[in-house]
C-alpha cells in the first residue's frame, strides 16, 4: 500500500531566511533519511512557508483567489513524503523515523487506491 | 435448543471470526459471513445439532465468506470467477486459532479508543451490538456507527492481522491490556452488579483467561487476568441489602469466592516469577492483599497495602494511584497527615473527579470538619455516582454531627 506522511510543524521555527541554521539542519536530516528509505520513498518534497501560500477557493459556483494558507492553524502543513509500505505498521513505524520537531506531528494518510 | 443454539455461536465466534478474518483481512466479511452461517444453522440443526457444531459453522461461514467475496467481484466487474481455495464439500476439521490476532487488530492504537473495547468485545467475545451498547451506556445506533467507522479503518488504512513484532510488542501489549482495563473498570463501577455492565464482567473473565491462555509468558497479562479475578471474588459482597454499597474494608471476606481468589493468585504468582516489579502485578498484589482476609475480625491488611501503594507511586506515578494510597495512609497514619497529602494533589485538579471529592469527604467527616464534609459529599453527589455508589455517599452524609 501506499501512504502520505504529511509533516506538521510550527514553521516559525524555521524563519523565513534559506540559511536558518534551524531550517539547513533539517533539511539535511530529510535527505539523509531519504536515502534511508531507499525504494520505500516514493515520492515527497518540501513545502515553502506559508507567506508563500496562495488559497483558491470553491463558492456559489465561482472559483476565488486568495492570499495565505487554507486555514490558520498553530503547526502547518511543512512537506509530505510518499513511501511504499507492507502495512499501516510499518508505515508508522517508518512516520516515527521521519525528523520532526518537538510539538510536531505527522498524519499517516493510505493514498485512494493505493 | 435456542440456548444451545446461542451457547454454540457465541462460543464458536471468536475462532471463526478470527479465522476468516485472518485469512481474507477483512473484519467485516469474516462477521458477514459468520452471521450468514449462523442463520443456516438456525434452520439446519432445528432436527438435530451436527457432532462438531463449531466445524459446521467453520465450514458454512467459508463457503459465505466465498460467496461474498464473488458477488462483491461482480458488483466491482472484476469478473465473476473467484478461486475457492478450499473444497465445498469437505467439513474443515481443525480452526485455525487466530484470536490473539483478532485481540491485537481490535485494540490497534490507530483505532478511535472508544470503539476497541465495544469491538473486541463483539468480535473477540461474540457479544451483540444491543448488548454492548447497554454496558456501554449509548444507544445501539451510535454504537453502531462506531463499529462500522473502526472495521473500515481496518480495511481501508491497511491495519495488519499480524501479531505485532518484538520492535512493537510492547507498545502494542499495552494498547491491548489498556483498552481491556478501560472496559473492565467500567463493568467495576457498578457495584450493585446489577445493573447494565453485570454481564459483561463475566466476558472480561473470559477474555482476560483467554489471553492469559494465549500469552502465558506475559507479566501484565497475567497481572489483568488475576485482577479481574480478585475484583469479580468480591462483587457478591459489594452491597447491602438496601443497594448501599460497602467499603472493601467493611465486607464481609466469607462472602468473596475463593475459587476465583485462588486462580487471581496462581496468575499473580507466575507474573512475579517473571517479572518482578511491574505496575500491574503491584495493582493486582493489592487486591490480592486484601483477598487475604479470611474474616472481618481480622485486621484490615492496611500497613501491607500502603507499603505496595509506595512502591507502586514509585514506579508509576499518578494522581489515581496517589488518591488510593492517600486512603490508605489514612488508616495507618492517621487523617490529618493524609488531608495534608490530599491538599498537595490538588493541585492536579481532580475537583470534578468523583473518587477525590469521595475521598476528601470521608476524611473530612472523620476528621470532625462537618461543614467542609458536606460541600464535599454534595460535590460528589453531583457528579452521578452508580446507584450503590450513591446510597453509600449519602447515607455518610446523613451520619455527619
Amino acid at each position: 500500500m501506499k501512504y502520505a506522511l504529511l509533516i506538521y510543524e510550527n514553521e516559525s521555527l524555521y524563519g523565513s531566511d534559506k540559511n536558518n541554521p534551524a531550517l539547513q539542519e533539517i533539511v539535511a536530516k530529510h535527505m539523509s533519511f531519504s536515502q534511508d528509505l531507499g525504494p520505500k520513498r516514493v515520492g515527497g518534497a518540501g513545502l515553502a512557508g506559508t507567506h508563500l501560500a496562495t488559497t483558491v477557493r470553491s463558492a456559489n459556483g465561482s472559483k476565488t483567489v486568495h492570499d495565505g494558507p487554507f486555514a490558520e492553524t498553530k503547526e502547518q502543513l511543512g512537506g509530505f513524503y510518499l513511501v511504499e509500505a507492507a502495512d499501516l505498521d510499518e508505515a508508522l513505524e517508518i512516520a516515527k523515523r521521519v525528523p520532526l520537531q518537538p510539538g510536531g506531528a505527522i498524519e499517516v494518510r493510505p493514498l485512494l487506491g493505493g | 435448543m435456542t440456548n444451545t443454539l446461542d451457547s454454540a455461536f457465541r462460543s464458536a465466534s471468536a475462532r471463526i471470526v478470527g479465522a476468516l478474518a485472518a485469512r481474507y483481512r477483512d473484519l467485516d466479511l469474516a462477521e458477514e459471513a459468520f452471521a450468514e452461517a449462523c442463520a443456516r444453522a438456525a434452520e439446519a440443526w432445528k432436527s438435530t445439532a451436527p457432532e462438531r457444531p463449531d466445524g459446521w459453522l467453520y465450514a458454512v461461514a467459508q463457503r459465505c465468506a466465498l460467496d461474498l467475496l464473488r458477488k462483491r467481484a461482480v458488483r466491482e466487474r472484476q469478473g465473476a470467477e473467484m478461486e475457492a481455495e478450499c473444497s465445498m464439500d469437505e467439513e474443515p476439521t481443525f480452526i485455525p486459532d487466530e484470536r490473539l490476532r483478532l485481540i491485537f487488530v481490535c485494540c490497534h492504537p490507530a483505532i478511535a479508543p472508544d470503539a476497541r473495547a465495544a469491538l473486541t468485545l463483539r468480535t473477540v467475545c461474540g457479544l451483540g451490538t444491543a448488548e454492548i451498547a447497554h454496558a456501554f451506556l449509548t444507544n445501539e445506533t451510535a454504537l453502531a456507527q462506531r463499529l462500522v467507522r473502526a472495521k473500515r479503518k481496518i480495511a481501508e488504512a491497511g491495519v495488519p492481522f499480524e501479531i505485532p513484532g518484538p520492535n512493537l510488542w510492547s507498545e502494542r501489549l499495552d494498547a491491548v491490556l489498556s483498552t481491556l482495563e478501560v472496559a473492565y473498570s467500567k463493568a467495576h463501577e457498578d457495584a450493585a452488579g446489577a445493573g447494565p455492565h453485570a454481564a459483561y464482567a463475566a466476558e472480561m473473565l473470559n477474555l482476560s483467561q483467554m489471553l492469559a491462555e494465549l500469552l502465558p509468558d506475559e507479566a501484565d497479562v497475567l497481572a489483568f487476568a488475576a485482577l479481574v479475578r480478585f475484583c469479580e471474588a468480591r462483587r457478591p459482597a459489594r452491597v447491602d441489602a438496601q443497594g448501599c454499597m460497602i467499603p472493601l474494608a467493611e465486607q464481609d471476606p466469607a462472602q468473596w469466592n475463593r475459587a476465583l481468589i485462588r486462580e487471581g493468585d496462581s496468575l499473580l504468582k507466575r507474573g512475579f516469577a517473571l517479572q518482578p516489579s511491574s505496575a500491574r502485578l503491584l495493582q493486582a498484589g493489592i487486591h490480592a492483599a486484601w483477598c487475604r482476609r479470611r474474616s472481618l475480625d481480622e485486621p484490615p491488611p492496611w500497613p501491607k497495602v500502603l507499603a505496595l501503594y509506595d512502591s507502586l507511586v514509585a514506579i508509576s506515578d499518578n494522581p489515581i494511584t496517589r488518591l488510593n494510597r492517600i486512603v490508605t495512609l489514612a488508616e495507618v497514619r492517621g487523617y490529618d497527615r493524609a488531608l495534608e497529602e490530599l491538599e498537595n494533589l490538588r493541585a492536579a485538579s481532580l475537583e470534578d473527579f468523583l473518587p477525590f471529592r469521595a475521598v476528601r469527604a470521608d476524611l473530612l467527616r472523620r476528621a470532625g470538619r462537618a461543614a467542609e464534609a458536606r460541600i464535599d459529599y454534595d460535590a460528589a453527589l453531583a457528579l452521578r455516582p452508580a446507584p450503590a455508589e450513591k446510597a453509600w455517599l449519602a447515607r455518610r452524609r446523613s451520619q455527619i454531627q
